[in-house]
């Protein structure tokens, strides 16, 4: 997040700025969790695990409403983060710099969690968009299932996974996948995400998976094959190593909920400061403040450089 | 049963490939399209996919493997040239598919997926082997397989920056090449395995050696992130393309760096995803998100060898054996289709004649020392100075000998500072001005065999006129242009009278060019370009003397020096951008030319190039570094476009013009993210789909577009911006269009999005209406649009609450009017509306008759009748149908859900009821819905990618029909004479709808 003008644009962002929040993504998991309340039990909810984390602000909910804001007992609460991307540390949190497909990081999770299993696991990674929508769509679903992989491996029963989504042309095939997996899967969509966009959170709740089979990380195992054991995997070659031929696949449409309730601030609205008016949203004065966390180097942040200089103005 | 028939579809196109000389492969969506690119013709389209696009393919000379998301097929190229539908051939790969390579025994192929995986499949669909590199299995967004003599090489691009070359068969790494930062989009090695080539995220190329590992260059020059690469000419240079449109060539010769051969513009924002290169011919193709495919010469320079000469002074002097000064400098040139003739600032007047290659001295002219002015036309060259002389020269066809001179001292002016020249029937008009204001415009009628003069025209110099360019019509009217973007029309038939002006045309430049384009009864239809980019259709009566901007764009930037239409009716512009000379295809938006030449500030002339004036081919005659260029511009060898494509980023909105405009041509408009709106036509039954115009007065990406009238169209986008543009269809030359009237904004620097509109005609004329406009803070305003003095005056604002306003519809019920809105919050809002605006005079159901307030309109606190909660989210589209005393609204909402609410008057009050929903409507958020066939029937497209038809029930929804589309990012649709429908989003596809096929 940068210092800019677009504090009067964003409320959400804005909003996360005043309030510590690494990125406005956090009101996303609050809202969540005001539909769902899934971050509210006191007793239940001790070991979180959060996946795709960087730059940490879902870390940052996790850590304020297990034990900033708890009235209950910490002992045995614990929060995860991991990320391949290297983060900032946050109160309550145990950073780890790691890839969510390795067994490594399973077994160093499990190992912080004491070899108890987790009562919450949530992604809210996305990859880079190409503008090719099959394929973002595809990766995305790739995270998903990658964050899902890892989590069918430390999740207790009855446990809940969260995960970004967008909500493109296959996303019925995922919530057809994860009905194998869980007893209740909704698309749910907080007012902080823009309805001008594709993402969605799907909340999976109650794990519960096939009892004959047992998830096993393996580098070199394929996702198809991880959940080859139970009905997830749909596209295994057959035995006689013949491609199937093209078939309509199973899908179904996930129960769609909104949350944040109506009057939360609405992400795709233009906000005024300088005027009164008789809404009960909270106007902070128009003054841009400091990012809290300084903006990352981009990839092509040498390419800027040379544009800078001048360097890359056509010459043919 | 009912059924979805595609009749056309222009969008992304991933792949192109060369298979000979002669054929060219595109992938578009599921679709192979095989054209005779020399031709321009398509000869096949090949359906390989039930749904997934092609994103790309491996050809040998009598195989093809083709590959797209999880789908892969082999095919026979006998089968793909001739074939309609091969979609039994597709088979399903366990994980996304990023390459395939035929092996070369010719029967088998590698399949490498994004979890750097190979499938050795025979044609059969077997996967023989599997092989993986073991413990690395990042995801790729990229890779290749080479088949190398001795080995076959496996190339993958991951997402960290990091290249793993592997070997297929021992599955051993052979190297992990990191330099790039960020994922890697492109990675390919040379057909001789001396290089790998990648690119990545970092907006840089990098070449490497394969053996060593070692990185061996770097080339900059993309602005954003790279998609394509391909190395050509014997793997000495390399071609690519990316997300800035642009197609680059590369040499590999030099040592740390790449470096930039070329530079081609060959799509529309944003995202080329693809080139190839045919060597024999050296044509380059291209293919992006805008569905266009291009070619490119990439000999145009150099491909007849003398396309570029330059001359000096002094290497001139030389073959002359005369000698220049040293501050000698050429001051005037023509070039006529024998040669050039050209002046010095002492007078010397020479000649290059082409065929012998030679230069001669043909007069010393002292007069036209220190100050010439040169014009040429058909074979005469003329030549001024600032005193009233005028010397004619004209040569014989092959330029040897001068066949007549003539000189002439004139003494009508104090001063002559500028002089042109037009063809005035089979004469020659000459126009000399003086920089006094009380002097005469001269025109002298010249006959082009004697050079005698015919006749003289004296006529009064408008104030604040500075000539600039000429054109004759109808053998009566001279059109002078000037500064201030002012256009002076002269009588020739009655000098006394004064010049009929148009002024201020556009904000200030001088008018560089009047281009007649064609007349229909007393109308007549000039093009007229503005040096500061503008360019205006404008019709002139002559005996009304008035006139009518019908159509007005500026071009994407630069300066602009003058335009065309050529032969195939395409209109063409030409000037300067930063240092250099660009020819460009304004119908369709691609570079026809660039050439480095140094800028606008320069004495340059763009003459005809055989002396016909047939706009085909040119001469550039320009000074750089007081050296005289001569730039030949050739007929393209190849097309320039076997498709044009249409919009590079997301369409928004489509609207159709209820009117036909030919017998099964229907003329539409499109609204896209890319800030442009496009006028253009489609035809019912072929759907072939024809762009006229990218018009960009937008700033902002576009939210609304709809026709109003046959007559108007609104516009409207983010910074408060709405148009209302009035279309003119009734020339030959092209159907135009051009804003009428802007909408006011409420404050300085606006930033709020105007979300959607509705408008209200009053009376039957059509002409005045009034217009209710919704906004992204939650304001609503009701505006009169006053057709006498063309503005938008505010009736009414108020605001609904704090959130974003979506929909909006005006709605007469009763005698009463009505405002309809649906903002993000799922709610629909009636408000009444009738005594808000008391001068509304509504009769008979229609409005008809409104006046504007006196007083100055305030922000009202007018509560609505009813809030109906429909959606649980914002309500993405809707549409009304009206009954005597209800209305229904449908809507479709980001929750998936399609929806119905009955409203109606109980008591004085309306009232209303939601009463039905189906929840699970589509599996993403509905976009577009739209009732057709009397009501009876509901049109829903949907960012599933489902495009579905619902029969209207009483109170309910049934589903009729649904068909997948290719467009991704589905997010508009327009349907007419109930059986054509439009869908867009990426891409524009044509479908007709029959409830009676199968």
């Amino acid at each position: 997040m940068g210092k800019s003008s677009k504090d009067k644009r964003d409320l959400y962002y804005r909003k996360a700025k005043e309030q510590g929040y690494r990125a406005r993504s956090a009101f996303k998991l609050l809202q969540l969790n005001d539909e769902f309340h899934f971050l509210d039990d006191e007793t239940n909810l001790k070991r979180v695990v959060d996946l795709c984390a960087a730059p940490g602000s879902w870390s940052q909910v996790l850590s304020r409403k297990m034990f900033t804001e708890s009235k209950g007992n910490l002992d045995g609460k614990k929060i995860v983060a991991v990320d391949l991307q290297p983060m900032s540390p946050i109160e309550n949190v145990t950073t780890l710099q790691a890839d969510i497909t390795h067994p490594e990081t399973l077994s160093k999770i499990l190992h912080l969690f004491g070899n108890e299993k987790a009562d919450f696991v949530c992604s809210d990674g996305a990859p880079d968009v190409t503008g090719l929508h099959d394929l973002d769509e595809y990766v995305q679903q790739q995270l998903i299932m990658s964050a899902l992989q890892l989590t069918t491996c430390i999740l207790k029963k009855n446990g809940t996974f969260v995960a970004k989504i967008f909500r493109g042309r296959d996303i019925d095939m995922l919530y057809s996948q994860l009905g194998y997996l869980f007893e209740k899967v909704i698309c749910a969509k907080p007012k902080s995400s823009r309805g001008t966009s594709l993402e969605a959170f799907i909340v999976c709740l109650g794990y519960n998976p096939p009892s004959n089979w047992e998830p096993k990380l393996d580098l070199n195992k394929s996702v198809e094959e991880f959940f080859s054991g139970c009905s997830l995997g749909r596209l295994k070659i057959s035995d006689d190593n013949k491609l199937s031929n093209w078939k309509i696949e199973e899908r179904d449409i996930a129960e769609f909920m909104s949350c944040g309730g109506l009057d939360s601030v609405d992400s795709d609205a233009t906000y005024h400061f300088d005027e009164d008016d008789t809404s009960n949203v909270k106007k902070p004065a128009l003054v841009s403040l400091d990012p809290i966390q300084s903006p990352t180097n981009p990839p092509y942040k040498k390419a800027l450089e040379l544009k800078r200089k001048g360097k890359l103005t056509r010459a043919v | 049963m009912s059924n979805f028939k595609q009749l056309s579809h222009i969008g992304p196109s991933l792949c192109v490939k060369f298979y000979n000389d002669t054929i060219l492969l595109a992938a578009v969506g599921p679709f192979i399209h095989v054209y005779e690119f020399r031709s321009d013709k398509l000869i096949n389209k090949c359906r390989i996919f039930h749904n997934n696009k092609i994103h790309g393919f491996d050809i040998s000379q009598e195989k093809c493997v083709l590959y797209g998301g999880k789908s892969v097929s082999i095919i026979s190229i006998s089968d793909l040239l001739n074939q309609i539908d091969l979609k039994h051939t597709e088979l399903y790969v366990p994980e996304w598919v990023v390459a395939c390579t035929l092996a070369n025994d010719n029967e088998n192929c590698y399949v490498l997926t994004c979890y750097n995986q190979v499938l050795i499949l025979n044609p059969n669909g077997v996967v023989l082997h599997t092989k993986k590199l073991l413990n690395e299995r990042s995801i790729l967004y990229s890779g290749s397989i080479k088949v190398l003599d001795d080995r076959v090489v496996v190339n993958a691009g991951t997402v960290m920056g990091g290249i793993l070359i592997w070997d297929l068969f021992s599955e051993q790494k052979i190297h992990n090449l990191k330099g790039h930062v960020g994922s890697i989009f492109y990675v390919t090695v040379s057909d001789d395995g001396k290089y790998v080539a990648s690119c990545s995220d970092d907006r840089s190329i990098r070449l490497w050696n394969l053996e060593n590992g070692q990185e061996v260059s770097i080339g900059w020059g993309h602005t954003a992130r790279i998609w394509n690469l391909k190395f050509f000419n014997n793997n000495m240079n390399l071609i690519s393309v990316g997300e800035d449109c642009t197609c680059r060539t590369w040499d590999i010769s030099s040592e740390s760096e790449l470096i930039t051969k070329n530079v081609y513009e060959v799509h529309l924002t944003k995202n080329c995803w693809s080139c190839d290169v045919q060597e024999e011919l050296m044509i380059a193709a291209t293919a992006g998100n805008d569905g266009r495919i291009k070619l490119i010469d990439m000999n145009k320079a150099s491909r007849y060898g003398n396309e570029l000469q330059s001359f000096t002074l002094q290497s001139i002097g030389e073959t002359l054996e005369i000698k220049f000064e040293k501050n000698e400098i050429i001051k005037g040139f023509h070039w006529f289709s024998f040669g050039l003739i050209a002046i010095t600032s002492l007078g010397k007047i020479i000649k290059y004649v082409e065929c012998t290659q030679s230069w001669n001295l043909i007069v010393v002219n002292e007069d036209l020392a220190s100050y010439s002015n040169t014009i040429g036309i058909d074979n005469t060259i003329i030549f001024s100075n600032n005193k009233g002389y005028v010397l004619l020269l004209a040569f014989s066809d092959d330029g040897r000998s001068i066949i007549m001179q003539k000189e002439l001292h004139t003494d009508y002016l104090s001063k002559v500072t500028n002089c042109m020249c037009v063809k005035f029937d089979e004469n020659y008009l000459i126009t000399l001005e003086s920089p006094n204001p009380n002097d005469n415009f001269i025109a002298l009628e010249i006959e082009p065999v004697s050079l005698e003069i015919k006749r003289t025209f004296k006529f009064n110099k408008p104030g604040n006129f500075v000539s600039s360019c000429l054109e004759v019509v109808n053998q009566n009217y001279l059109l002078v242009g000037s500064r201030f973007s002012t256009v002076a029309i002269f009588n020739l038939s009655d000098c006394e009278r004064d010049a009929f002006m148009i002024k201020k045309l556009n904000p200030g430049d001088t008018v560089t060019s009047i281009k007649f384009v064609e007349s229909k009864d007393d109308s007549n239809l000039f093009s007229i370009t503005n040096r500061d980019g503008f360019y205006n259709i404008v019709n002139i009566n002559f005996d009304n003397e008035t006139y009518e901007v019908i159509h007005s764009n500026k071009i994407v930037k630069g300066f602009l020096e003058g335009a065309f239409y050529n032969k195939d009716n395409e209109y063409i512009t030409y000037g300067f951008k930063s240092t250099l000379f660009y020819m460009y295809n304004e119908q369709h938006g691609y570079e026809i030319l660039s050439q480095l030449c140094g800028g606008a500030h320069r004495q340059w002339k763009l003459c005809s190039l055989d002396g016909t004036n047939s706009n085909e081919e040119f001469m550039l005659v320009y000074i750089k570094a007081s050296e005289l260029y001569l730039r030949r511009i050739y007929k393209p060898i190849v097309p320039e476009t076997l498709v044009n494509g249409l919009h590079g980023r997301e369409i928004r909105d489509i609207s159709i013009l209820p009117q036909p405009f030919n017998k099964e041509e229907y003329l539409f408009a499109t609204a896209s993210e890319d800030t442009t709106i496009r006028l253009n036509k489609f035809n019912l039954v072929t759907g072939d789909i024809k762009s006229y115009w990218a018009e960009r007065k937008h700033v902002s990406g576009l939210q609304r577009l709809k026709f109003i009238s046959n007559k108007f169209l609104i516009s409207s986008s983010a910074r408060e911006e709405l148009f209302l543009w009035a279309i003119n269809t009734s020339f030959s030359s092209n159907p135009y269009i051009t804003v009428r009237a802007t909408l006011p904004t409420s404050a300085h620097s606006p930033d709020l999005r105007i979300m959607d509109f509705d408008t209200l005609f009053i009376n039957e004329d059509r002409t005045d209406f009034i217009v209710s406009t919704i906004y992204s803070d939650s304001t609503m305003k009701i505006w009169y649009y006053d057709s006498t003095d063309n503005q938008f005056k505010l009736l009414w604002t108020s605001r609904y609450k704090t959130c974003c306003l979506l929909n909006v519809k005006l709605i007469i019920l009763e005698d009463e009017l009505y405002l309809l809105v649906a903002p993000t919050d799922g709610h629909l809002v009636v408000y009444n509306i009738t005594n808000e605006l008391e001068t509304a005079r509504i009769s008979d159901n229609k409005l008809v008759n409104i006046k504007v307030p006196m007083v100055p309109v305030t922000l009202s606190n007018l509560k609505p009748e009813i809030e109906l909660a429909v959606h649980q989210s914002g309500i993405k589209c809707m549409d009304v149908e009206f009954s005597k005393d209800t209305f229904k609204v449908y809507t479709g909402g980001d929750d998936n859900a399609l929806s119905i609410s009955k409203f109606y008057k109980n008591g004085g009050r309306i009232c209303g009821e939601f009463v039905y929903s189906n929840p699970k409507a589509a599996s993403s958020t509905i976009t577009s819905c739209q009732l057709f066939k009397n009501g009876t029937r509901l049109l829903s497209t949907s960012v599933d990618q489902i495009v579905r038809v619902w029969k209207v029930e009483e109170d309910k929804l049934v589903s009729m029909a649904s068909r997948y589309t290719t467009v991704a990012d589905t997010g508009s649709s327009d349907i007419i004479k109930d059986s054509s429908l439009l869908i867009g989003g990426v891409g524009l596809s044509v479908w007709e709808y029959d409830e009676n096929s199968n």
